[in-house]
């Protein structure tokens, strides 16, 4: 299915194949069609840049005049600014940039890491309980699906106060990134949990087999793939929520604060926000792409589908 | 001689929400013996497969009582009396095929090596030793069945419960699983078999007995003995005796539906 569908349409292709991850031999192909696409974008980029230079930034349009201004080299940096900003430092006399967003880019990366394993094991044993307790589905799950209606940006300065109280300052990025981890994780595992077709299930009660042996030999393994579809959502949004967390808990050195310094600094280098922002979007996608890999190792039986 | 599996006077009425109940079997009684291959058949909707999971204890009836070796049906699938084969096979993706015919030995907790021992005669028994390491989507459907049978034979239970185990096969694959199946019932003694089908000639092909049920309300409408010589094969379809028991079957059913 997947094979089809990247021949004709690579962007539907792409979100296919969250679920399905294609055998080896599309690798290659994938990896030239991103390529494409990112030549493609580049080459918008600098083509809307340079159209809008040649227009003087105004278009007249039937009659009205259309501001071009945000094509202009402070609010949308050459390409080549961006990835020269990469290897200039920011403070004087201080390492590349690269090396400095590289060490925040680790900082923050351990604190996400740290929310997506506590996150993690919250979600999966949510899911577990909600599987064997239809009442405590029903009681607690609105109040889980509730709590992603708040904003991250409302709960992480309560968060920040909390842990200063209990005197684990640390751990507030990690629980920040852990509440918006343990959301899909709860949702994917319940989904697999129970999505059990009746006979596998009447097979292990004609073997008399216990609660605990159905939940160990068929529902977990059965919903290893929902599982991995969570993580990669969750990879993804504990950067996002490490991030966040990092801006009301003062932490000097990480994404977060580079994020808010370059925005305060913007006028003065405008590619260093860019390239910042480059660095939390390739953190991200690094962890998904890990979280991709890892599935293949586990979730081995799932070739059959694009086979 | 006390029957193996005694069913007295099961009913079965599923209740649903938005309509009237439906009244799946109404008043069934049968005794079968050991070492039996018993067929029920009926066209669709008339609770064979419902009654075949009453005998498992995997729905309640409603009424009745279900003796299994002399004790209740429900008993019976603790102490693990017989082994059930479902329509599709029932394999678990994730597990090879030798960890699936191990399945129900780990469940049993019986000893690692007690369980691949096993598991290799059984896939030996159902001719797929070569593919132990394969996993299930790598197999044909008839090769999956066959599996399935291995593991429901895996810890020797002396009844074993079909539900339609070749209903998504092709003809010729079903005539050869037919030929696999009665080579397995008579390799093992005192071997009962409970085969739940809606073809004709294969439920006169394998059976000891053929139970006829009619449908809304399902009933049990006739009980025909097949005395063709065993052992069966190929010449034994081209008997008049099997033409004349396949037409008996047949206007059974006919009979059961017009009612």
């Amino acid at each position: 299915m997947a094979e089809t569908l990247s021949d004709n349409n690579p962007s539907l292709a792409a979100v296919v194949r969250v679920d399905n991850p294609p055998p080896d031999r599309s690798t290659l192909k994938t990896v030239l069609t991103m390529l494409v696409l990112v030549i493609l974008i580049a080459l918008v980029w600098e083509g809307a840049k340079s159209f809008a230079r040649a227009q003087e930034y105004k278009l007249n349009l039937f009659g009205s005049e259309i501001d071009l201004s945000i094509f202009n080299n402070t609010k949308l940096p050459h390409l080549g600014d961006i990835a020269r900003a990469f290897g200039e430092p920011a403070q004087r006399n201080g390492p590349p940039l690269y090396q400095t967003l590289i060490n925040y880019s680790l900082f923050t990366f351990s604190e996400a890491l740290l929310g997506f394993g506590i996150g993690s094991i919250l979600g999966f044993l949510l899911a577990i309980i909600f599987a064997h307790s239809s009442l405590l589905q029903r009681g607690l799950l609105p109040y889980v699906v509730a709590s992603q209606t708040i904003p991250i940006l409302a709960i992480a300065p309560m968060v920040v106060i909390w842990m200063r109280n209990i005197g684990q300052s640390s751990l507030a990025v990690p629980v920040i990134a852990a509440y918006l981890t343990f959301f899909p994780v709860t949702i994917y595992t319940l989904r697999g949990l129970t999505s059990v077709p009746q006979t596998s299930l009447e097979l292990m009660h004609s073997y008399a087999a216990t609660r605990w042996q159905i939940l160990w030999k068929l529902r977990i393994p059965n919903a290893l793939p929902h599982i991995f579809t969570a993580f990669k959502i969750s990879a993804t949004a504990s950067v996002v929520g490490a991030v966040i967390g990092e801006l009301p808990s003062g932490i000097q050195n990480g994404l977060g604060i580079a994020l808010l310094n370059f925005t305060q600094f913007y006028n003065q280098s405008p590619p260093r926000l860019w390239a910042a922002i480059v660095a939390a979007a390739l953190l991200g996608i690094i962890f998904f792409v890990s979280m991709s890999l890892l599935e293949r190792l586990v979730v081995r039986w799932q070739v059959k589908e694009s086979d | 001689m006390t029957p193996i599996i005694s069913i007295q006077n099961v009913t079965k009425r599923f209740q649903s929400a938005d309509s009237a109940a439906v009244l799946a079997l109404d008043n069934i009684n049968l005794d079968i013996q050991k070492g039996e291959f018993v067929s029920l058949i009926g066209p669709s909707g008339c609770g064979k497969s419902t009654l075949l999971r009453v005998i498992a204890d995997l729905i309640q009836p409603t009424a009745g009582t279900v003796l299994v070796n002399d004790k209740p049906a429900a008993q019976a699938r603790k102490d693990r009396d017989y082994g059930m084969v479902f329509q599709n096979a029932t394999l678990y993706d994730w597990r090879s095929i030798i960890k699936n015919v191990e399945l129900p030995l780990e469940i049993m907790r019986f000893p690692k090596p007690e369980r691949t021992r096993r598991a290799r005669e059984m896939l030996k028994l159902v001719e797929l030793g070569d593919f132990e390491e394969k996993y299930p989507w790598q197999l044909s459907g008839g090769m999956q069945q066959r599996v399935s049978i291995a593991r429901a034979l895996a810890f020797e239970p002396k009844i074993l419960l079909m539900d339609e185990p070749f209903g998504a096969l092709d003809e010729m694959t079903r005539e050869r699983m037919n030929n696999e199946l009665l080579r397995i019932w008579k390799s093992i003694d005192g071997m009962t078999v409970i085969f739940v089908t809606h073809s004709i000639p294969e439920a006169v092909y394998l059976s000891t007995r053929v139970v006829v049920l009619s449908p809304r309300p399902g009933r049990l409408s006739e009980i025909i003995d097949i005395p063709l010589p065993q052992p069966r094969s190929a010449a034994t379809r081209d008997m008049d005796e099997f033409f004349h028991l396949s037409t008996r079957v047949r206007n059974a059913l006919r009979f059961g539906v017009e009612n």
